[in-house]
């Protein structure tokens, strides 16, 4: 089986968002094309050029591509909608990583587009019914996950909560964040509470908004005259699914590590080498338990890391610098994209107030329903 | 499909039944504490719930080699929350729900009986119980398995 490493070099060239928001009357075509517009601009090339097109969406329905984007030009160029819930997006950019990097397109557009509506699990159509099924949601089921690792670690419902408070200060410095207020910890306890010890800032907010990444080969970046200094190198991209793991084994975690494993042996990293990571911290426990799985530090250690700043911006690895989807959002359909655009900006040393100093090594991470997870590993070349 | 036992009024008109509200999981009588309807595997000897006829998930074993088997409604409570923020009918928040390993293996999310949390700790044991959960159209009693701490009574 070939790795992306195996395969011809793919870059990030192009990076373009709308701002992730609350629902409001702008329509989802006017959200992406704002993303897809930007990215062109980033890179400096026009719609014309772009050979193809992924698009990661949950919740728009059928048919959303060619109708938003015709008005860019409608150029003909083959394009796929992908939904892998909340990894819709990381799974749009896979496919067109590996589009590039498989020789068949030079220029690919990965864009995820989404506005709020009430999502329809296929699941809940496979005619198995659960005792308490419809009763956990999923901040009831991280809320169990929380209370089983303070119970096991012996950590404390506001050491967990402190991510919330890093999270929100890293978002208060992103335009394109949905919550861009920094929250103590005090404000952050103090509720409403959702489920166990979870409360309101403490999950992700429901939004809309769009990201855009454009990737491309040597070839057309040597073609179309882009800035090879601003082209990030992918060099990872790994997905895998949810497998029977032995009992007491916390489902979440074994995907996330079975992932990044393979990710690390594929790219020739590991977690010593992560400078940034933006991962899917829906819940603020999910931060604690995947930067055990990404393997940052041993299990029930990831508390500390945070209360010593370690994971802070400035700190031994900057995780969720853009806020993450505690701050930034997970609009669903462009979070797995804009998680991209981040770590792209971080590694061209653009993100301003934001910028890990030094980054070179960028991990991507999220996970959606099903169980899916995807992993991005991305360099900016020497 | 409803089932379970008849209870005729005093006078010996209406007939009222209990039912299960998850009859594909659970039985509205029989011994306490209620066993729930799981599968296993003949292959492997996975024991799952809820139960289905799918095919194996652990050897991919066919619908063919999977069979029904009785959990005996015991296990231990790994983690609960309560939840304050519900949105659906059958419930009202605050409730409780938790995580449990029962002992034959299958972990299993439940509605506790208790509404919140307290005096409850992981690694307690329980054991299932039904809960009668008010009656349909028809007068006949709903009852909804859940579990309880054990030594609670």
């Amino acid at each position: 089986m070939k790795t992306l490493l195996d395969m011809r070099p793919v870059y990030v060239v192009g990076i373009g968002l709308h701002r992730y928001q609350r629902l409001s009357d702008k329509t989802y075509v006017e959200l992406g094309l704002t993303a897809v517009r930007e990215a062109l601009n980033d890179c400096g090339i026009q719609w014309q050029k772009v050979e193809s097109v992924y698009h990661g969406t949950a919740l728009l329905g059928m048919a959303a591509t060619r109708p938003m984007l015709r008005y860019l030009g409608a150029t003909g160029i083959p394009m796929a909608q992908v939904e892998n819930a909340s990894a819709s997006g990381s799974t749009a950019f896979r496919q067109a990583c590996l589009e590039v990097a498989g020789g068949v397109s030079d220029v690919v557009l990965a864009v995820g587009v989404d506005k709020p509506e009430m999502p329809r699990l296929a699941a809940a159509k496979a005619g198995i019914h659960d005792l308490a099924g419809s009763r956990i949601v999923p901040f009831t089921h991280f809320a169990l996950l929380a209370n089983e690792y303070m119970s096991r670690y012996g950590v404390s419902a506001e050491q967990i909560a402190a991510v919330a408070v890093k999270n929100s200060r890293n978002g208060a410095n992103n335009l394109y964040a949905q919550r861009q207020k920094a929250r103590r910890l005090d404000e952050v306890m103090a509720g409403p509470p959702i489920a166990g010890s979870l409360t309101r800032l403490q999950c992700c907010p429901i939004g809309e908004g769009a990201a855009a990444a454009i990737v491309a080969s040597d070839e057309a970046i040597d073609r179309l005259g882009i800035d090879r200094a601003r082209a990030v190198r992918v060099i990872g991209s790994v997905t895998r699914t949810e497998r029977v793991y032995g009992d007491g084994k916390n489902w979440d975690a074994e995907l996330t590590r079975e992932t990044v494993e393979q990710a690390y042996r594929e790219s020739g990293i590991t977690a010593r080498d992560l400078d940034v990571i933006e991962l899917h911290d829906a819940f603020t426990i999910e931060e604690l338990l995947y930067l055990e799985a990404i393997g940052l530090c041993g299990a029930g250690e990831a508390a500390r890391l945070l209360e010593r700043g370690e994971t802070d911006i400035g700190g031994r690895c900057a995780v969720s610098p853009s806020g993450g989807l505690l701050a930034m959002g997970h609009p669903i359909g462009p979070t797995g994209v804009g998680q991209i655009a981040e770590i792209t900006r971080q590694l061209r040393g653009e993100a301003g107030v934001r910028q890990q100093p030094n980054a070179r090594t960028g991990l991507a991470h999220m996970v959606g329903i099903g169980a899916v997870c995807v992993v991005h590993v991305l360099q900016k070349p020497q | 499909m409803a089932s379970g036992k008849i209870l005729s009024s005093e006078k010996g008109t209406a007939i009222t039944m209990r039912i299960a509200a998850h009859p594909q999981l659970y039985s509205p009588d029989g011994p306490a504490p209620p066993e729930l309807k799981g599968g296993r595997c003949r292959s492997c000897g996975y024991v799952f719930f809820p139960p289905h006829r799918y095919g194996c998930e652990v050897c991919g074993a066919p619908p063919d080699g999977l069979e029904p088997v009785s959990l005996a409604g015991r296990g231990v409570l790994r983690s609960f929350a309560t939840v304050h923020f519900h949105q659906g009918a059958g419930i009202e928040a605050p409730f409780t729900v938790g995580s449990i390993v029962l002992d034959e293996g299958p972990a299993i999310h439940a509605v506790l009986t208790c509404r919140t949390d307290e005096g409850l700790r992981s690694g307690d044991r329980v054991r299932s119980i039904l809960v009668t959960q008010g009656q349909d159209g028809s007068g006949n009693e709903i009852v909804e398995l859940r579990f309880e701490k054990i030594g609670e009574r």
